[in-house]
């Protein structure tokens, strides 16, 4: 695992270690803001974090590379129809949640 | 109102074994009562403030714990495992 040297000190460490998770990722970890048997938010929020993500580091002009945590958690969670159906929205603009 | 506590007051003193009734009805009433109290202001999936407070269930600290009674889940064991952005 190379160390990012471009990157300040705390956020190339990050970066390392959301590699090493997304490396040896198993499943969905457990979440303490959702800790009852219906997850549904769990997904949802994810799949929000993971293009949040994508959106804030992009305009920051950083690396991507860590909200890959957020798609392996919402690919996990997430019933493949719901995420069909959101993309789609992305795609088509209407997509209901606030990113 | 008043009249009603007076009649409750005079059974109350010629029927003495009645007041145990009233404290453990009594008593009820007031942990359904707090537990709606606290579902509606402390749960995290509640929002009465949608404009400025939309998420609250992100205000949560990594290891803290919502539930009552928690089995099998030792909150002070768990570790921030999602990136900051």
């Amino acid at each position: 695992m190379q160390a990012r040297r471009d990157l300040p000190r705390s956020r190339a460490k990050m970066s390392e270690t959301i590699q090493e998770k997304i490396k040896t990722y198993r499943t969905a970890p457990f979440d303490a803001r959702f800790p009852n048997t219906n997850q549904t938010r769990n997904c949802y929020q994810n799949y929000l974090d993971f293009h949040r993500c994508n959106k804030a580091l992009s305009s920051k002009g950083q690396d991507v590379a860590p909200c890959d945590w957020y798609q392996r958690v919402y690919k996990s969670l997430c019933p493949t129809s719901w995420v069909g159906k959101w993309d789609e929205q992305i795609e088509n603009g209407n997509f209901p949640g606030k990113i | 109102m008043s009249s009603m506590l007076k009649v409750v007051g005079k059974q109350l003193k010629n029927h003495p074994a009645l007041i145990p009734l009233f404290i453990f009805i009594g008593g009820g009433a007031t942990m359904s009562m707090m537990y709606l109290a606290r579902l509606a202001l402390k749960n995290p999936d509640v929002s009465w403030d949608r404009k400025n407070n939309p998420e609250p269930w992100n205000k949560l600290e990594h290891n803290q714990q919502y539930k009552l009674f928690a089995v099998n889940m030792d909150y002070t064991k768990l570790k921030k495992d999602r990136p900051d952005f």
